[in-house]
């Protein structure tokens, strides 16, 4: 059961991070960047890393994401 | 007839069939050492760190590793971190209210008002705690910047206190120091563990000397560096 959640989430994982770079929009891209934190955490959380999948989603999935969308509204005004 | 001659690159995606080559080799990679991890155990230096753990009486081996064992690494970390801070606060510094023009509904004013202690205590659970279980300093120094984070957006008003931050950061970067120079004066290596840390006391709050005292500051120095990045990046005047 582990082994077919982690090869689903792998395969996912990739899936999203090939559509993530080959997003048109960037807020797109950032939304789908947040997805792939997302099955980071239940990656890590798998492999028995608690702290790294904590740190994942406290930073990858929240602050980071947040960081990058202000980062480009601020870069689309000046467009 | 002319033929047109189209150069090898042009014809072939490189930059594609070299991203989709590589992303194969590290699958592949990844599956090679699951593969070997199946039949026999691997020795790391994780093994011979789990082995020095049981001499602090931590709970969580991680914060061992990330708090004492590699303290300095840890105190760099926050330099680079701080620095970080720094630049955002150089480059984005204003003292215009918030940029955000649409008026925060009143869903969020209200849930951020049930959100915000709920998250902030949270927080700091998860830096208290982070010799017993999975968290620490940095994790809760952000989960503390995530709910700033909430009062900022859904308040126009609300301005993170300049002088507190700055009280706050100057007070935990220099304990750090501090506690790192008491350990070298009294044990002969910076970061020393100079305070009891029995095995007994594994499990409880008050066990393994410095390193919750460690962790505690780092959380605080975290908090407050990520709260002014997060307000710099919200409050910034457009014609900067």
């Amino acid at each position: 059961m582990t082994g077919l959640i982690v090869l689903v989430t792998f395969i996912g994982l990739i899936i999203v991070s090939f559509a993530t770079i080959i997003q048109k929009k960037l807020a797109d891209s950032i939304i789908l960047f947040m997805g792939m934190g997302l099955g980071s955490v239940v990656l890590f959380f798998i492999f028995k890393a608690p702290d790294v999948a904590l740190t994942e989603a406290v930073i990858s999935a929240g602050i980071s994401s947040l960081i990058f969308l202000m980062a480009l509204k601020h870069l689309g005004e000046q467009k | 007839m002319n033929v047109k001659k189209i150069s090898l690159k042009r014809e072939l995606p490189t930059t594609t069939l070299s991203g989709f080559a590589l992303s194969g080799l590290l699958v592949l990679t990844i599956l090679n050492i699951l593969l070997q991890n199946m039949s026999t155990k691997i020795q790391t230096a994780g093994d011979a760190l789990l082995k020095l753990n049981a001499s602090e009486g931590v709970a969580n081996a991680v914060t061992t590793v990330v708090v004492f064992f590699r303290g300095f690494d840890t105190l760099g970390e926050i330099a680079v971190l701080f620095i970080a801070s720094l630049g955002i606060g150089l480059m984005l510094h204003s003292n215009t209210k918030c940029n955000i023009k649409v008026e925060s509904n009143f869903m969020l004013q209200t849930a951020s008002r049930i959100l915000f202690p709920v998250i902030l205590l949270f927080g700091v659970y998860v830096m208290i705690y982070g010799h017993l279980s999975p968290g620490g300093g940095f994790q809760g120094g952000v989960i503390i910047a995530s709910a700033v984070l909430l009062l900022l957006i859904s308040n126009k008003e609300f301005e993170v206190p300049h002088s507190v931050i700055v009280a706050l950061e100057t007070f935990a970067g220099v304990s750090y120091v501090l506690i790192g120079l008491i350990g070298l004066f009294v044990l002969d290596t910076f970061l020393g563990n100079f305070l009891p840390h029995d095995i007994s006391q594994m499990g409880l709050l008050l066990s393994g000397g410095i390193i919750p005292i460690i962790y505690i500051i780092v959380g605080i120095k975290v908090g407050s560096e990520m709260s002014m990045i997060v307000q710099n990046l919200i409050k910034r005047d457009h014609d900067v």
